[in-house]
Parts: C-alpha cells; structure tokens; sequence
C-alpha cells in the first residue's frame, strides 16, 4: 500500500521539491525573472540616498514575456503538451449523470441516422444509375439486332430479286440451260412465248 | 472499475448505434428506481444496474473479474470491440435483420460469412457495410455482422455470394471461451 502511495503522489510531490529546491536551476522562466527584478531592485536600495531615481529606472532592463519574444512554443522551455491549465481538476472527467449521458446519446443517435440516410440515399442512386445504364443497353442491343435483321432481309430480297432478273433474260435469249433446269426443275421456269405447231395443209 | 469518460462513452454509443436503433431504452430508469450504467474495468466496458455497480465498488481492481454483461472491450487504438456478449442487448433493437436458413446456421456459428444461398430472408432497404443482427428462423439471434451488400445488390447475386461478414457468432462462447469474458 505504501509503495502504491508513493507512486499515486509521484506527480505532485517531487515537483514542489524540485521548485523549492532547485530555484535558480532554470525549470521555470518566471522564477527567472522574479529573481531578474529582485537583482535589479537591489541596487536601487543601495543607492537609496541618491535623488537620480528616473536614472535608475533607465537602467533596469526591460523583462520581456515570452509572448513578446515570439519564441515558438515547441522551443520553450515548459514545452506545449506538457502544460495543464490551472484550476481544472486532475484526472479524467467521467460521465455518469443521465443528463449527459442523454446529450451525447442524442448526438450520436443524430449523428448515426443522418449516415445512414445519406448512405440509403446514395445506394438508391445507384440503383437508379444502374438500372438506368442496363436500360440503355438493352435497347442498343435490340437496336443492333433489328439492323441485322432488317439487312438480313434486305439481303434476301436482292437474292431473289436477282434471280427473277436471270430467268427472263436466259429464256429470252437462249431457254433454260440444263443447269438450271437441274437445279430448279424443268416446271419451275415457263417460258412466256405460247408455242405454236404448224402443219402442212395439204393440197 | 471506473464510469466511461466523454470520450469512451462516444465511441461506444457510436459502435452500439451501428447495430441498435433506440439507445435512449439503454440507459432509462428502471422501475424499481434503478438504472443501468456503462463501467469499465480494466479495457471491458460493462453494462451492469447502477445498484450493482455501488456494490461492487468495495471488490479491489484486480480482484473483480467480471459484472453485468460485457459489452466488448477497448483495444490499444481506442477503438470499441463489441463481444458476443453484447448480442442479447443488441438484439432487442436491432435496426438491421437477417434470418438465416437451417442449414446456414451451422457454418455461421463455426465462424463463417453468411452466403445468399443461406439467407431465408431479411430487412428491406439495407444499405450496405451497416450493423445486422443474424436470427434463426425460429427468432432466435446467433450473432451479429456487417452486410457486405444492399439489399438490392444482393438480390442479384450468385447463390454463393457473401451477404453478410460475420462479427460475432454464438459459437465464440465455445471458441473463446477463456478470453471471452477475462483479459488474457
């Protein structure tokens, strides 16, 4: 128990010995200067009889505050983290009362619905891009198909638009070849001229 | 044992919020006049009656395993842990939902993810990477996790596609049995 007393007061015990102890060591800037202006007040005593006081006051040495000399604070001599504000108490500050428990409570629950919502809101927008982008796709893909389509047949108009053009002009000019009328059948192609017997009449 | 500062009281707000919807139940008086409280003992935060808090406050430090039920624990970071042992807390207001089928509770609660072919069914309008509590089909919770997808994504997934990544599972009462409850 004692060891644990000893090491519970570490902090404020040993820091009160070091300022009594090691005044002038230079651990704080303000001893420094308190004894600065008490080095200068001495030899105003001294020279107590002397009238020349504005003289004197010439003299002493302006003590600057380290605000004034713009040190920077990482430079100084008690550096930034290490100084605690006066009058607040040690320790951790705990939150057991129900009011504030409450107020963070509120904040946090604040705080988590509108992440949410934002989260809800861009996932819908998402969707909507999405669904939007699957859309278009398929209609580029009916698109492309009714192209096909649409050469397919046109393809196929021309075939056969092709091959009427070649039947009259081999009937016209020559009759059907033997290829031909292998390939389609001699019924197929009809020649239009009407053909016509003629006898010998006799006499 | 000491009450949580500002700070930690955040942070497990915040965690809690993930999971749960109505926070403020947490901490209302209860009808006996008593309350619940969040205490820290060592890193675990737990979550005891206030009357039971006063009582335990005559155990040492380091004689006091455990009270109430333990919400999770602190890491290093300053991060919040939630334990399973949190899981019948949350499960009273969980915001997100997701029941699994009979067949997908064994491989959940031995520690895997919960694929789509498992889902029986879950909640509507569930924004990915969001706190949800796993129930049987019975209602009965088995765990908690993290949704890996909105709930329109994971409609059109493939069967063995992960939905939900497991945080908690029941199992862990079996698993980590000897951390679970004391720091090792």
């Amino acid at each position: 128990m004692g060891k644990t007393r000893t090491i519970k007061n570490k902090h404020a015990e040993p820091s009160k010995k070091k300022a009594k102890k090691a005044g002038d060591g230079g651990v704080k800037k303000t001893k420094d200067r308190a004894g600065s202006k008490s080095k200068a007040k001495v030899p105003a005593i001294e020279v107590k009889g002397k009238p020349n006081l504005g003289q004197d006051k010439k003299k002493q040495k302006r003590v600057y505050s380290e605000k004034e000399l713009g040190i920077p604070q990482l430079n100084t001599v008690t550096p930034v983290g290490v100084t605690k504000p006066k009058g607040k108490k040690k320790g951790k500050v705990f939150v057991d009362d129900r009011e504030s428990m409450n107020t963070i409570l509120a904040m946090v629950e604040a705080e988590k619905q509108g992440q949410i919502e934002s989260k809800i809101m861009r996932a819908r927008q998402l969707e909507e891009i999405r669904e939007a982008r699957r859309i278009e796709a398929e209609k580029k893909e009916a698109e492309r198909k009714a192209l096909l389509e649409n050469t397919k047949e046109q393809l196929r108009k021309k075939r056969k638009k092709n091959k009427k053009g070649g039947d009259q002009k081999s009937s016209e000019d020559e009759g059907p070849s033997l290829k031909e009328l292998t390939s389609t059948g001699s019924k197929a192609v009809k020649s239009k001229k009407k053909k016509k017997v003629s006898f010998a009449t006799p006499e | 044992m000491r009450p949580l500062t500002d700070q930690e009281m955040k942070i497990v707000l915040d965690k809690l919020a993930n999971y749960m919807t109505d926070l403020k139940s947490l901490i209302a008086p209860l009808e006996d006049g008593d309350r619940y409280v969040f205490r820290m003992q060592k890193d675990r935060v737990y979550y005891v009656k206030l009357s039971i808090a006063n009582i335990a406050t005559c155990v040492a430090r380091d004689k006091l395993l455990s009270l109430g039920t333990c919400l999770g624990k602190m890491t290093k970071s300053g991060k919040f842990r939630l334990h399973i042992t949190a899981l019948p807390i949350l499960a009273q207001n969980a915001r997100y939902k997701i029941w699994v089928k009979d067949n997908g509770a064994q491989p959940f609660l031995y520690g895997s993810n919960i694929v789509k072919a498992h889902v029986g069914r879950w909640t509507e309008d569930c924004p990915e990477h969001s706190g949800c509590v796993v129930y049987n089909m019975a209602d009965i919770p088995l765990g908690f996790g993290v949704t890996a997808r909105s709930t329109a994504e994971a409609r059109r997934l493939d069967p063995t596609g992960i939905v939900c990544f497991r945080q908690a599972d029941c199992g862990e009462y079996l698993r980590d049995e000897d951390t679970l409850f004391t720091g090792a």
